[in-house]
């Protein structure tokens, strides 16, 4: 016969292995390209592709961006909703930089684009925040 | 008679020898004169000589200041860039950099509302300050070209091309003022970054 304190730590680790596996089941893969261009100090363009990962991602989930959920389970609704908090967010990952300048007769016109490149995240969504995380 | 003759003999040998004589001294006036002009000429050059000597020491001197002051530049010079070496900032071992620049945006004209045009100057001015820092940290490559026809430059043109990953720039300031915004990055760059 089971003492009490036996069944507790068993229905502690039961609990537990269904609150993990429930997390990590609701853990998805998504594809997120960034970009956006500047000509003569004025925005010109601004790009944000979201889609699902059609093939499983390799690397380990790194400086994690928690942003709040009203039990969505839409990342593109999710990311709409906090755009400017997910653009900071990737600005701080890294940016590509490439920048054109050109002077003709004195003329002077610029072209700045700022690009991330298709990058794969890992996300979890819960009912009150998701956590969003690039495979590195 | 005889003494006559005898006395005109004696008269005509001493008029000889008085010519003679008289031939002599001019020779010796002559060689005289030749030796003074030669004395002279010998004191001139010796005159020159010492002339030249002293050209050529004042000559020697000026070069001898010309090659100290030429020594003093140089040391003057390499005490600059040795100075200019340890103003200039080196990214050295555990050690980081920090570097601050400052984007400037505009707001498109076609906006619906002020908060568009405030977010959308704000988007340009973060552009404008990642290209200062690519340019600080990584460099510009430049290329001009001018053309000239007939003595005259029908075309000008510089292109500058900047290309780099910018990672963990921060906005430290933004200011938005008739239309322009500015924002304050910064970055601080440590040398574990580049390590490979």
């Amino acid at each position: 016969m089971r003492s009490r304190d036996g069944n507790r730590n068993f229905s502690l680790r039961l609990c537990s292995i269904i609150i993990f596996s429930s997390l990590t089941l609701t853990a998805s893969e998504h594809l997120i390209s960034y970009k956006y261009i500047v000509k003569d100090a004025t925005l010109y363009n601004e790009t944000l592709l979201i889609s699902n990962a059609m093939t499983k991602c390799n690397g380990t989930p790194q400086n994690e961006l928690i942003l709040l959920n009203k039990n969505s389970k839409n990342l593109k609704q999710l990311i709409f909703e906090n755009s400017e908090e997910f653009i900071d967010y990737m600005h701080k990952l890294g940016l590509h930089v490439e920048h054109k300048e050109t002077t003709s007769n004195l003329q002077n016109s610029s072209t700045t684009t700022l690009t991330l490149k298709t990058t794969c995240f890992k996300v979890d969504f819960n009912d009150n925040f998701a956590r969003i995380a690039p495979l590195k | 008679m005889r003494y006559s003759i005898l006395l005109a003999l004696l008269l005509s040998v001493s008029s000889l020898f008085g010519a003679d004589k008289a031939s002599n001294a001019t020779a010796i006036e002559q060689t005289n004169a030749e030796l003074a002009a030669v004395k002279a000429a010998a004191t001139q050059a010796r005159e020159e000589a010492t002339l030249a000597t002293i050209q050529a020491t004042k000559a020697k001197e000026d070069s001898k200041r010309a090659i100290d002051e030429l020594a003093q530049v140089k040391a003057q010079r390499e005490e600059e860039l040795a100075s200019m070496a340890a103003q200039e900032q080196v990214l050295k071992e555990n050690r980081s950099i920090h570097i601050s620049v400052v984007g400037q945006g505009v707001a498109p004209m076609n906006t619906s509302s002020p908060a568009q045009a405030y977010a959308l100057a704000k988007r340009a001015a973060i552009a404008d300050a990642y290209r200062a820092i690519a340019e600080k940290v990584k460099g510009v490559r430049i290329d001009g070209q001018d053309t000239v026809k007939n003595m005259m430059m029908q075309k000008s043109t510089i292109r500058t091309y900047v290309q780099a990953m910018v990672k963990n720039a921060n906005v430290v300031e933004t200011t938005f003022k008739e239309g322009l915004c500015e924002v304050e990055m910064e970055i601080v760059i440590s040398h574990s970054d580049f390590a490979q």
